[in-house]
């Protein structure tokens, strides 16, 4: 008799354990509209500039961000997904733009920004280009917490010493890696983990942007001859010792500093690293759009990049999470964020505090230019671990790309045949 | 229910006055175990029976995750790597263990020799992946050091499988063998005096003494420190995340990156639960065989 209930004990235990498990979801919104947010964000290193920034949002919005910041993305990821399943969801947190975001929104978890995004837009403080990566079925979910362009950085005093100049055509570009090559520099800078998809989606986009986004919706495959050619173009290019070493875990603001390469292609929030190398902005190193490969194109595309600002649908600090949201839209808090992060403002009535930036700014948003959505941003999860990992080793072994590419296909068959 | 029977009214009377409050006594403890152990492993073998994103909620697909798993040639990829972990570090660190702890264990001031084995012991896996990165990434100070020797054209260390995972498995050695040597030699310092006087009467020396004497005598030992060797490494996740992040590509990849992959980068959160309950059972399967194996007692000495 007695051996028969512990059995029970423990089943009766796990049961109750499981109902108190799946209790939860959510708590009442307090309404408030003043107070401390908190705030959740990948991005830990910022964490002193959103310190930085709350003098401006005490007196500007009543408001104070209380940080907490994670340095490693995928756990970050886990917890944001897991913490909607409680009543601590978060009032305000940094995303990522894309499928990423599509999944939480498709599961009704965040909440919706329509009315600050038609305020924003009829003010002029955002451009309506950039409501689309926000829209979806017509709703607008999240703010942009920051913008990036990806463009090619480079070392000025090797620049200088080989008497070159910014390249205005793909042509002049091959040139200039080619005489660096010839001198005993590496030109390019390149790394066989993480960011392994840049000069990938530089040399599709500029090619051909119907092509790339193609690869996003699934219509063009990976194992397209015109994507294989593609790749060619890259494997002559590792080939030819334009690259850097794949292997070596020099920090690239070092490595770009101490001349181990003379470029590297990166979004404009690495302005902030190479300043914090010890680089001076516009003396020691400066940066260009990096001409189209497909010198027909009406205009040269680029990559654009840019991180959400959330509000959790069911967290007790909506309101609160969503006036700040608000007050991050208009020009005072672009114009403090720009001067504490040092990054590009999405806001054209903010004031930016480095030129080489505000200069970017500007160009991109001129007639010659079109921004598509970054590879890691436009690809569906699932297929970019693969791309990613694949990118990474025929970074490591450059050789005949097809059964990367192969890979990489048999991943997204498998992801569209899923969605279909 | 046959000792009911011998027991006389009185004493069942007993009993029953005893019952509940003797269950109110081991609830607590039940419902701990119950908590924290039984139910996540429940949880997650459900899981593996589902397709879950991690939001929302999980939707039944039978053994869907399973056939995926094996179908995936990757997967096959992190099995044999894993096994190389195993193979690996029953060699390095567990033989040098035991090499350090024959060396040592009957010299005046051996602990002192021990001692330094032990220090890397204090630190975590990640930090030495970190470390040790450093030393072997492409132009790091491995490859600085050999330069100065005039041996300019090294190996790509972390690159190129699968050296990566035999360099990443020497790290781990750095690491390891100072516990084992310290286990192995209280091993040997617990052989009692008698056969191993005995053994040295008759002659028995060096290589001989050690087969015939030291070894049978250390096999409980062994048997803790294998084992327990052979479940760290069929687990080994952080000095390969410390590392290559299981690249390039996914060539130093292991079970236990795959499982944190396909969960947390993917949220492939059944995926993820089918990976780690492969990666229970052949812990279990192994354990189980190799204990039963070595502790029965027909290795008596």
């Amino acid at each position: 008799m007695r051996s028969k209930r512990i059995p029970l004990t423990i089943a009766a235990a796990a049961a109750a354990s499981l109902v108190l498990a799946s209790c939860g979801g959510g708590a009442d919104d307090d309404g408030a509209t003043t107070g401390t947010l908190d705030f959740y964000t990948n991005k830990a290193a910022w964490e002193p500039d959103f310190d930085e920034l709350n003098a401006t949002s005490e007196s500007g919005a009543d408001i104070t961000l209380n940080t907490t910041g994670y340095s490693d993305a995928d756990q970050y990821d886990a917890f944001i997904k897991q913490s909607f399943r409680t009543d601590k969801s978060p009032g305000l947190f940094t995303w990522q733009t894309g499928p990423s975001l599509t999944e939480l929104v498709d599961e009704g978890l965040i909440a919706q920004t329509t009315d600050i995004w038609t305020k924003a837009v009829d003010e002029g403080w955002v451009s309506e280009d950039l409501r689309d990566s926000y829209t979806f079925d017509g709703e607008q979910y999240c703010v942009p917490m920051n913008i990036a362009y990806w463009v090619m950085y480079y070392n000025k005093n090797i620049f200088e010493e080989q008497g070159l100049e910014e390249p205005t055509t793909w042509a002049e570009l091959d040139a200039i890696a080619s005489q660096l090559s010839d001198a005993g520099i590496t030109p390019y800078y390149q790394t066989s983990t993480l960011f392994t998809f840049q000069w990938f989606q530089q040399l599709v986009a500029g090619t051909d942007p119907e092509l790339y986004n193609g690869l996003a919706t699934g219509e063009v495959k990976y194992t397209d001859p015109e994507i294989v050619d593609i790749m060619n173009t890259w494997l002559d290019q590792e080939e030819a010792g334009w690259f850097s070493d794949a292997g070596s875990t020099v920090d690239p603001a070092v490595g770009l500093k101490q001349g181990d390469f003379a470029m590297i292609n990166f979004g404009s929030f690495f302005n902030g690293s190479l300043d914090g190398a010890g680089m001076v902005s516009g003396e020691d190193y400066d940066m260009f759009v990096i001409p189209a490969v497909n010198g027909d194109l009406e205009k040269t595309p680029v990559a654009v990049e840019s991180g959400p600002l959330c509000v959790a649908e069911n967290s007790s600090q909506k309101t609160l999470g969503l006036t700040y949201s608000e007050w991050w839209m208009s020009p005072d808090a672009q114009t403090a964020w720009s001067e504490a992060r040092g990054d590009v403002a999405f806001n054209p009535q903010a004031t930016v505090a480095d030129p080489m930036l505000e200069d970017l700014g500007t160009t991109v948003s001129g007639d010659g230019y079109e921004l598509y959505d970054r590879y890691y941003e436009a690809t569906p999860t699932p297929i970019l671990t693969v791309a990613l990992e694949q990118f990474g080793a025929f970074i490591a072994n450059p050789s005949d790309p097809l059964p990367y590419l192969e890979a990489i296909q048999a991943e997204a068959d498998d992801y569209w045949a899923d969605q279909g | 229910m046959t000792t009911d029977k011998t027991l006389s009214p009185q004493a069942l009377r007993q009993r029953d006055q005893y019952r509940w409050s003797a269950l109110g006594f081991i609830a607590p403890g039940v419902l701990v175990v119950a908590v924290l152990l039984y139910l996540p492993l429940l949880w997650t073998t459900f899981l593996s029976l589902t397709e879950y994103n991690g939001l929302g909620d999980p939707e039944w697909i039978g053994i869907a995750n399973y056939v995926e798993m094996f179908d995936d040639p990757g997967f096959i990829g992190s099995v044999l790597n894993t096994l190389l972990w195993v193979g690996g570090t029953l060699l390095v660190p567990v033989g040098i263990g035991l090499g350090v702890a024959l060396l040592t264990w009957n010299l005046k001031g051996g602990t002192w020799l021990r001692l330094p084995f032990l220090i890397p012991y204090a630190l975590s896996g990640i930090g030495v992946g970190v470390i040790w990165s450093f030393i072997l990434s492409g132009g790091g100070a491995l490859d600085q050091a050999l330069a100065a020797f005039g041996v300019d054209d090294t190996p790509r260390w972390l690159v190129d499988a699968p050296l990566n995972t035999v360099v990443m498995i020497l790290a781990t050695a750095w690491q390891g063998v100072g516990v084992n040597a310290l286990l192995f030699t209280i091993g040997l310092q617990s052989i009692p005096r008698e056969p191993l006087e005995a053994a040295r009467m008759d002659g028995a020396n060096g290589m001989r003494l050690f087969r015939s004497i030291l070894w049978p005598m250390l096999r409980p030992l062994t048997a803790v420190v294998v084992g327990l060797s052979i479940v760290a490494s069929l687990k080994t996740f952080d000095i390969v995340q410390g590392m290559t992040k299981g690249g390039p590509g996914r060539d130093s990849e292991t079970l236990a990156l795959t499982m944190y992959k396909e969960t947390f980068v993917n949220s492939d959160y059944g995926l993820g639960s089918a990976i780690a309950v492969f990666l229970t059972v052949v812990t279990l399967i192994a354990s189980i065989l190799y204990l039963r194996q070595q502790l029965s007692s027909k290795h008596g000495v």
